[in-house]
């Protein structure tokens, strides 16, 4: 009996393990050729696996890029979970979106020069995503405007502005960084730039 | 990879904390902006109305635009899978 629950612990141990590099390999392919243009076979491929174990994990090549977006929304959700500990500040919670941003950089360009041609679901998902930060930009706005230290801005525009800005320089980072990361290299600014807009 | 938590059944929120679940029960499979006070799950009109809202009042989408993303997020959540 106990030697049956390890067996089947294992099991669902080892599957854990191969989703998470199917993802991981995707996140990596969907970076270097583009979220349209990778097939799933592709992805099996670079990992060596054979192409039906993909399916068995993701039955629809849709429920792959989800899995692919939702890992960046953990990561985000466990960056803003860190930032909220030490600091409340919007200032902050750019710093920490970014942060996510530039970890996942290759990819997260990918998604949003591709957004528009994406399957519905996939960019609701993105959009959903899009929707948490806003909350959490506009709750922490709020939190300077109390103090004295920001104006008044609509939800939605101060998102839009925020998400605006950023994605300019990540569809066009081959123009904005001289190295790998456009995020590095422009990220503070944008924030300075940004906090100045808020001010009262 | 980060660690994972559960996610609503319904809409798929992620749920962290206890009170993200219906009722403050981490038992439940759905989170409480889908459920009523006593922690049972509401209408799909109703979950697709309070989740369009979300696109509209976060990033100012048409309604109409907010309704078809709403509809896409909910088709392969286990609580509505084969509605349609």
């Amino acid at each position: 009996m106990i030697k049956q629950s390890i067996h089947a612990a294992t099991r669902r141990e080892q599957k854990v393990v191969t989703r998470d590099r199917l993802v991981n390999a995707a996140m990596a392919l969907f970076a270097r050729k583009g979220i349209v243009n990778t097939k799933t076979a592709d992805i099996a491929r670079s990992i060596r696996m054979s192409h039906g174990v993909v399916f068995l994990h993701f039955p629809k090549r849709d429920d792959l890029v989800i899995a692919v977006i939702d890992e960046f929304g953990r990561r985000l959700a466990a960056e803003f979970r860190q930032a909220f500990e030490h600091d409340l500040g919007l200032r902050a919670v750019l710093q920490a979106h970014l942060r996510v941003l530039e970890e996942l950089e290759p990819f997260y360009a990918r998604l949003v020069t591709e957004a528009p041609m994406l399957p519905p679901k996939v960019r609701s998902t993105l959009m959903m995503l899009h929707a948490a930060v806003s909350y959490e930009l506009f709750a922490a706005l709020e939190r300077e405007r109390k103090a004295g230290r920001a104006r008044k801005i609509p939800r939605p525009l101060l998102f839009n502005t925020w998400i605006g800005l950023v994605h300019h320089y990540l569809v066009n980072r081959d123009v904005f960084a001289t190295g790998d990361s456009v995020i590095a290299e422009q990220g503070e600014t944008l924030v300075n730039h940004f906090m100045t807009l808020v001010k009262p | 990879m980060a660690e994972k938590c559960p996610a609503c059944g319904s809409c798929g929120m992620p749920m962290e904390k206890p009170e993200d679940f219906a009722r403050g029960d981490v038992s439940r499979p759905y989170c409480r902006y889908c459920t009523d006070a006593r922690g049972e799950l509401l209408s799909y009109e109703q979950v697709l109305e309070t989740n369009a809202r979300f696109y509209v009042e976060s990033q100012g989408v048409t309604p109409a635009a907010a309704s078809a993303m709403a509809r896409a997020m909910l088709a392969d959540m286990p609580a509505w899978r084969g509605r349609h």
